[in-house]
């Protein structure tokens, strides 16, 4: 049973516990997902290999995994980005897998293509169905084709030259519409326009942000929904044909038309409607070569109907919340079908219990348009208890790269119910205190006492029609904030600070240390 | 404490009668508070007069003064300094993807000047007072640290 292991040390101290899928796993990403993934090589046994730009020489990614490679510099383009780093990186360490974790190149079909080439399993479906569902004019095809809803709309680019699509054609689709990047995702390449006549000078400007940002102009017209609430059913396949559809999550508290609370279930989602969007899902799934984990997207309107966005076959940043509900490891259960496991028959009727709700804690400025914010991390305190879990990829002393995206942790409540969950999600948010950097916490506290939101009524318009950039600081606020810095001078506290590389606080994270005393216990335990 | 005036973003403070203080953990700034009925933990961070007390999950800006201080900030104003040249600074470190500002224009209060990309998002950096731009200090393609110079306006 052990002989796979012969060129390595055991991790395993208990024969019972069955061979592990793989030996050695590197995971290309960084950030909470690295750390997230790292814990279940751990519960698997797999050792995991994480990598690093110069950016990140002293994160917790880096310190949390058994081993650790270098691949670049700062600028994801020659680190997170570069396929060749990574496969460079992965020969090194000897790792037969590599986790894309989500975002950099989670759905990049060269790189899936690369790994494989390489003679490495990609934890993720065949490059060909990535580039199949990547492009969105084609995956709005084979919705169609599989006798799922979309959103009416074109299912052709629009050219440059005016070429393509009629007028006619255009004011069918009906307005007000958007227009999207087929390379799309992350609402950049999107323009709202309220009349044909104005489609042309918001061309230019969408087809240059694609451009930039995907390296594809390709533009295509669609209806807006509004108002419409975002729901999204997640899927896990095995090599076997077998599906398992895990529930849906409701996704309509966004900014910028990006995710910043996910609950499950719905509030929205009655049993025929749930009905309605397994079997869309499921009909997708099944159109397309596909095995991992997997989400398909969907808007639903007032009265109900659904449309199908598109199907994102990697790991969720809200993975989490269905395995709240469904008790299983989807991290885990991805690496198993990556490697050749079959899903077992109690899998694909996994029960659903309870409510799970997660909240994304960004360093970012929801009184000033959900900007970024860059600094340091001075104090860090999470929340626990009962039902409440968290996945953090920062800690004190951790100072934020404008490099990449500011997602600090990802703060997880289960409850019976939604009010259980409600009121644990309100406790859990009082138990949390960050310093140094401006995050949406505040945002957060906002939301759970708000009435849309508590009674489950809201769609994706709730942050730009009822928050806005919030309500001012209170009087009562102001009193107790001027109260804490006035005893803070007199008293003389140290001055903890987020700026500069001297914040005040001495050294709390000596990085050459750390990273020291990781490297020599990875050669205590290096084979010989 | 009656040494001392407050200030929240701009207004005069009173110190919030009833609550008490106490220090959880000094080298963090953290500080539990309570009135009788409900308990908050506050970071505060700062030195000298600027601090940022963070409160219920929100930044907010305090200026805590001596008189002499405040004397002094008193007699600055009254000198005039703020109609004086402006160095614009960038706020958040990044990379420049766009400079509409050049020498010799005149900009307008808020009037955008140069574009900063930074974790994936465009910031426009926008003139914090009407007047004629005389240097400009970086180009697209540059990186800039938090603090460095961007465009000089008189």
């Amino acid at each position: 049973m052990a002989t796979s292991l012969s060129d390595g040390p055991s991790l395993r101290k208990d024969e019972t516990i069955p061979e592990p899928p793989f030996r050695r796993l590197l995971i290309a990403n960084r950030g909470e997902i690295a750390i997230r993934v790292i814990r279940a090589c751990r519960d698997l046994g797999i050792e995991s290999v994480a990598v690093y730009s110069d950016a990140d020489v002293h994160d917790l990614h880096v310190m949390l995994a058994d081993r650790a490679e270098r691949i670049g510099a700062a600028p994801p383009a020659e680190s997170y980005l570069s396929i060749e780093s990574i496969l460079a990186a992965a020969r090194r360490s000897g790792a037969e897998a590599i986790h894309p974790g989500y975002g950099f190149l989670s759905e990049h079909a060269a790189f899936a293509e690369a790994v494989e080439g390489a003679g490495l399993v990609f934890v993720g479906p065949p490059a060909a169905t990535l580039a199949a569902l990547g492009d969105k004019l084609a995956a709005r095809r084979t919705a169609t084709a599989a006798g799922v809803p979309i959103v009416p709309g074109l299912s052709v680019a629009l050219q440059a030259d005016g070429s393509g699509p009629t007028a006619d054609e255009l004011a069918r689709v009906g307005f007000p519409a958007l227009l999207k990047a087929a390379a799309g995702g992350g609402g950049r390449g999107m323009r709202q326009v309220e009349r044909v006549e104005e489609i042309g000078p918001a061309l230019a400007l969408a087809r240059h942000e694609a451009s930039a940002a995907f390296g594809d102009g390709t533009i295509y017209l669609e209806r807006l929904i509004a108002p419409a609430r975002h729901i999204e059913v997640q899927l896990l396949g095995d090599r076997f044909g077998n599906l398992a559809v895990l529930g849906e999550r409701e996704c309509s508290v966004q900014r910028r038309h990006q995710k910043l609370v996910e609950e499950t279930p719905s509030a929205a989602v009655t049993p025929a409607i749930r009905q309605a969007l397994f079997d869309s899902a499921r009909r997708i799934a099944t159109a397309v070569d596909f095995h991992n984990v997997a989400t398909v997207e969907f808007l639903l309107d007032a009265d109900g109907a659904h449309y199908f966005l598109e199907m994102n076959t990697r790991l969720q940043v809200e993975h989490g919340v269905t395995e709240l509900v469904t008790g299983l490891d989807l991290v885990g259960w991805q690496i198993r079908v990556a490697a050749g496991e079959r899903l077992p028959a109690e899998l694909l009727e996994a029960p659903r219990q309870g409510h799970a709700i997660e909240v994304r804690l960004y360093a970012e400025d929801p009184h000033d348009q959900f900007r970024p914010s860059a600094g340091t991390v001075t104090a860090w305190q999470m929340p626990s208890g009962p039902g409440v879990r968290v996945d953090a990829g920062v800690e004190a002393g951790t100072t934020l790269s404008p490099e990449y995206d500011p997602l600090l942790a990802k703060l997880m409540v289960h409850g019976a119910d939604r009010p259980a969950a409600l009121a644990r999600l309100r406790r859990a948010l009082d138990e949390t205190v960050i310093g140094g950097v401006q995050t949406d916490l505040s945002f957060h506290r906002w939301l759970v006492d708000e009435a849309g939101f508590v009674s489950g009524a809201y769609d994706t318009g709730l942050i730009a029609e009822r928050w806005g950039d919030g309500p001012p600081v209170s009087v009562e606020d102001a009193a107790i904030a001027a109260l804490v810095a006035a005893r803070a001078r007199s008293s003389g506290i140290a001055g903890a600070t987020g700026d500069g590389p001297h914040h005040g606080l001495g050294t709390p994270r000596d990085g050459g240390w750390a990273v020291e005393g990781r490297r020599q216990a990875i050669e205590r335990r290096r084979p010989a | 404490m009656s040494e001392l005036e407050l200030y929240v973003s701009g207004d005069r403070v009173s110190e919030a009668d009833g609550w008490t203080l106490s220090w959880l953990n000094a080298r963090q700034g953290m500080a539990r508070l309570g009135d009788g009925e409900q308990v908050l933990i506050a970071v505060a961070e700062g030195s000298g007069s600027d601090w940022v007390v963070t409160l219920r999950g929100r930044r907010i800006p305090v200026r805590v003064m001596t008189w002499r201080e405040r004397m002094l900030a008193e007699a600055e104003t009254a000198t005039g300094r703020p109609a004086g040249p402006v160095s614009v600074t960038a706020t958040l470190p990044g990379l420049i993807v766009a400079v509409a500002a050049a020498v010799g224009i005149e900009v307008v209060e808020g009037e955008a000047l140069v574009t900063i990309e930074a974790m994936k998002m465009q910031n426009e950096v926008r003139a914090p007072r009407a007047g004629r731009v005389t240097e400009v200090h970086v180009a697209p393609g540059s990186r800039v640290a938090a603090g460095d110079p961007l465009v000089r306006i008189e």
